[in-house]
């Protein structure tokens, strides 16, 4: 139900068509984009430069989706901590017209909550009462192609603009007093299968953005806009016109044999050419961090395309599954790190990059960049040359690894959700751990020959698929970062599935897809407090302060790639008055 | 994670009491050829035709285009959509996904539909259908499809006589039993 502008001859169809639209499409509005609402008051400062760069050494605003540039997920206020959080309880629930998953963290600043939902909804609310401000809605163009959801992650803010981008591929701008729509622009051709559902990150006068499609044969990128106009500044593409072969690495980055036939990927190579560099996938999903110090932009590719057929795509298919620095000012390529060389599994990277402290291999605390893999582990980086430091035990079960898939489908575990999907982890910088979701899904890999079939279907080339009888959970990972050993662990009923945050209260917050969102003591995963929000809770939580009280706040939409239960709210939790 | 999903089925209400008042402008020209088959509105009540009604527009389309250009094949499909230009065949999509659902589900075993829900939580039918197999894009719509084209389409995908699907349902039909695709159909079928 995307494709509404040749409709509006069938003006007698069209109040059963939004009827439908809503009940199907799980409540994509069909009308024109427009926002609504009033002005947000006048005491909301703009977003400073200055502001984002401090962002994670306050605790009053949340200012980015992941709390900052280096996207630690850390929240330095304690105002609400192990003592206190059994006493939690919930201050307003703010629900959209959106049915459907929902994977946004809101972005806090002076009091003023923004939020989006599944379709590109995007609204300004009052953070403590929950009442709105603005709202708009997007119109979306004649063609979106998107992978596992009409989800969005939510937006950035710079200089009294905030940002979002879309499932038809467009950023856009809106001043953030009044949501007026300030300018728009293509990022690519939805036709192609490009598609939006990351937040973008406004900084240095950019706004940076990624781009889904690895289901679809796109070539992935990351862009720069300029945040005052949208013109492009520059462009890094995800996968190189030459040398996308790599290495021919056999191993990955554990050490552990792939099982490739080199010899028949470079017959195939030599056969072909390289010329698939043009859909070979390697999508960005999730927000890159920044380090402002050295100008370094870090984020992880996704899967080569398609997903579980490798035939077509000799070589290591750089820099699918893998981790990259890029310079802030120009996008040029800084360093790499690739864990998986020629993926037939879906087992990339998502789960976006953290920049925080821990032993380098002389032992000594550094500047680490981490990541959390669908693999199960934890990859420990060197900051500038992106060299493996550590990487973690396995948060979940591996079996089996690296079975091809068959035809019949092979048994491996991790299952091709992971491990750590495309969820934030969190850090606690004082305790030396990083918290990571996992799932637990036992899976069979299924190849399928398929050719290229144009941008505009699904492209898996197999699938995955859970195994009958074989339990599925999840599993909160507490990962000392010096050691790579899991401190503590935390099962839950479901595959986790949302995100983590973490507070200098010694506590992490995550939810379930059951609907139960939880606080656990940092310290040793120690359930304290749970609140039953009535849908899934996949999303990741977040915290901000406003005259003198800490607030908890987290989406309660549901999540389509696991199928849990749909909702439409944002919750927020604060201590009793 | 699976005794959630039979609450989705909940959340999918039918339009009730309502009948598109279509006038000859609102009905492009060529959709005339479509009803005789596919019924007014796109309403099949012959399970051998799939019902239209509802439908993802962006699956129409593409699936026109893919009868044009002999990706999928169906003897008397293929001339009707040899003679549909680009414009026509977004038309028709546009038109009979505005067009309400009419008919009645059909109602299944319950031991076969309750049978075929839990195939569609292993084959994780709904990472790319939707909750409700209600559908996205060029993912087509099935609930409340007849069960008997549901099945046949099911069993086309498997014995390798319909593969315009990029290999994604060849891949997740292939290792079912064809007990279970009657169940998973069944199931499909039997929600609103």
């Amino acid at each position: 139900m995307k494709q509404h502008q040749r409709l509006k001859a069938l003006s007698s169809a069209m109040f059963l068509l939004g009827a439908s639209a809503l009940v199907q499409a799980g409540g994509e509005v069909p009308q024109a984009a427009a926002t609504t609402g009033k002005a947000i008051p006048e005491s909301v400062k703009a977003v400073t430069q200055a502001r984002l760069t401090a962002a994670e050494k306050q605790d009053k605003d949340w200012l980015q989706v992941n709390g900052g540039y280096a996207q630690t997920r850390y929240f330095p206020g304690k105002q609400i901590n192990t003592d206190n959080v059994a006493k939690l309880v919930p201050k307003f629930v703010f629900q959209t017209q959106i049915m459907e998953s929902m994977e946004t963290a809101p972005v806090v600043v002076d009091g003023v909550m923004f939020l989006t939902t599944s379709y590109n909804h995007l609204h300004a609310i009052n953070a403590v009462t929950g009442e709105e401000y603005w709202h708009y809605k997007h119109k979306m163009g004649p063609v979106t192609v998107y992978c596992c959801g009409p989800n969005n992650r939510g937006i950035a803010a710079l200089d009294g603009m905030v940002y979002m981008a879309t499932l038809d591929a467009k950023m856009v701008a809106f001043d953030m007093k009044t949501g007026k729509v300030m300018w728009e622009t293509q990022i690519a051709d939805p036709e192609k299968g490009y598609s939006e559902t990351m937040a973008p990150v406004a900084v240095d006068g950019k706004i940076l953005i990624g781009t889904n499609g690895g289901e679809y044969g796109i070539r992935g990128f990351v862009k720069a806009f300029d945040a005052k106009t949208g013109k492009l500044l520059w462009t890094f593409h995800t996968i190189p016109e030459k040398g996308h072969e790599g290495v021919w690495a056999t191993k990955d980055a554990t050490g552990r044999d792939m099982k490739r036939n080199i010899e028949a990927e470079k017959a195939e190579l030599a056969k072909s050419g390289g010329d698939f560099y043009k859909t070979l996938g390697g999508g960005v999903w999730m927000t890159p961090a920044v380090d402002l110090e050295t100008n370094m932009v870090y984020f992880v590719v996704g899967n080569p395309s398609p997903d579980l057929y490798g035939d077509i795509r000799p070589g290591d298919n750089l820099y699918t599954d893998s981790i990259v620095a890029v310079d802030l000012k120009t996008g040029e390529y800084k360093a790499h790190f690739q864990y998986l060389a020629h993926d037939v599994w879906d087992l990339d990277a998502v789960s976006p990059p953290i920049i925080t402290e821990a032993a380098g291999k002389d032992g000594k605390k550094q500047k680490v960049v981490i990541h959390g893999g669908k693999t199960g582990h934890v990859y420990v980086h060197d900051p500038k040359t992106l060299e493996l430091i550590r990487f973690s035990e396995a948060m979940v079960p591996q079996e089996n690894m690296w079975t091809l898939p068959t035809p019949e489908g092979a048994r491996m575990l991790v299952g091709a959700n992971g491990g750590v999907e495309w969820n934030p982890m969190a850090v606690n910088p004082t305790l030396g751990l990083t918290y990571a979701a996992n799932l637990h899904q036992p899976m069979t890999y299924h190849v399928e020959k398929a050719a290229y079939p144009g941008g505009e279907k699904l492209w898996l080339g197999g699938a995955f698929k859970v195994i009958p009888g074989e339990d599925q959970w999840g599993r909160l990972a507490a990962v000392d970062m010096n050691t790579g050993k899991m401190t503590w662990k935390a099962d839950t009923d479901e595959p986790l599935m949302g995100g983590v945050l973490a507070t200098a209260g010694n506590l992490v917050f995550t939810g379930e897809g059951n609907g139960h969102f939880n606080a656990y003591d940092a310290r040793d995963g120690k359930k304290l407090w749970s609140f039953m929000a009535g849908a899934g809770v996949n999303a990741p939580p977040v915290s901000y302060t406003v005259d003198g009280k800490q607030y908890i706040a987290v989406a309660a939409g549901g999540n389509t790639q696991l199928n849990f239960k749909r909702g439409n709210s944002v919750l927020v939790f604060g201590l009793p008055d | 994670m699976r005794s959630l999903s039979c609450l989705f089925a909940l959340m999918l209400v039918s339009p009730v009491g309502t009948q598109a008042q279509e006038t000859a402008a609102d009905l492009p020209a060529k959709a005339q050829t479509c009803i005789a088959c596919h019924g007014p509105g796109g309403n099949s009540t012959d399970p051998q035709y799939p019902v239209l009604a509802g439908q993802m527009p962006r699956y129409i389309y593409l699936q026109l285009k893919d009868y044009k250009q002999d990706r999928r094949v169906h003897p008397p499909m293929t001339p009707m959509a040899k003679s549909l230009s680009t414009e026509e065949m977004l038309a028709l999509g546009d038109y009979f996904a505005a067009q309400p659902r009419t008919g009645q589900v059909e109602q299944g075993d319950p031991a076969l539909v309750a049978r075929g829900q839990k195939v569609a939580d292993d084959a994780l039918c709904a990472m790319c259908h939707l909750g409700g197999f209600s559908g996205q894009n060029e993912v087509p719509r099935v609930n409340g499809q007849h069960y008997s084209y549901i099945l046949g389409q099911l069993l086309a995908f498997k014995n390798g006589h319909r593969t315009n699907d990029a290999g994604n349902m060849a891949a997740v039909v292939k290792t079912l039993s064809d007990d279970d695709l009657k169940a998973l159909a069944a199931y499909i079928a039997n929600i609103q």
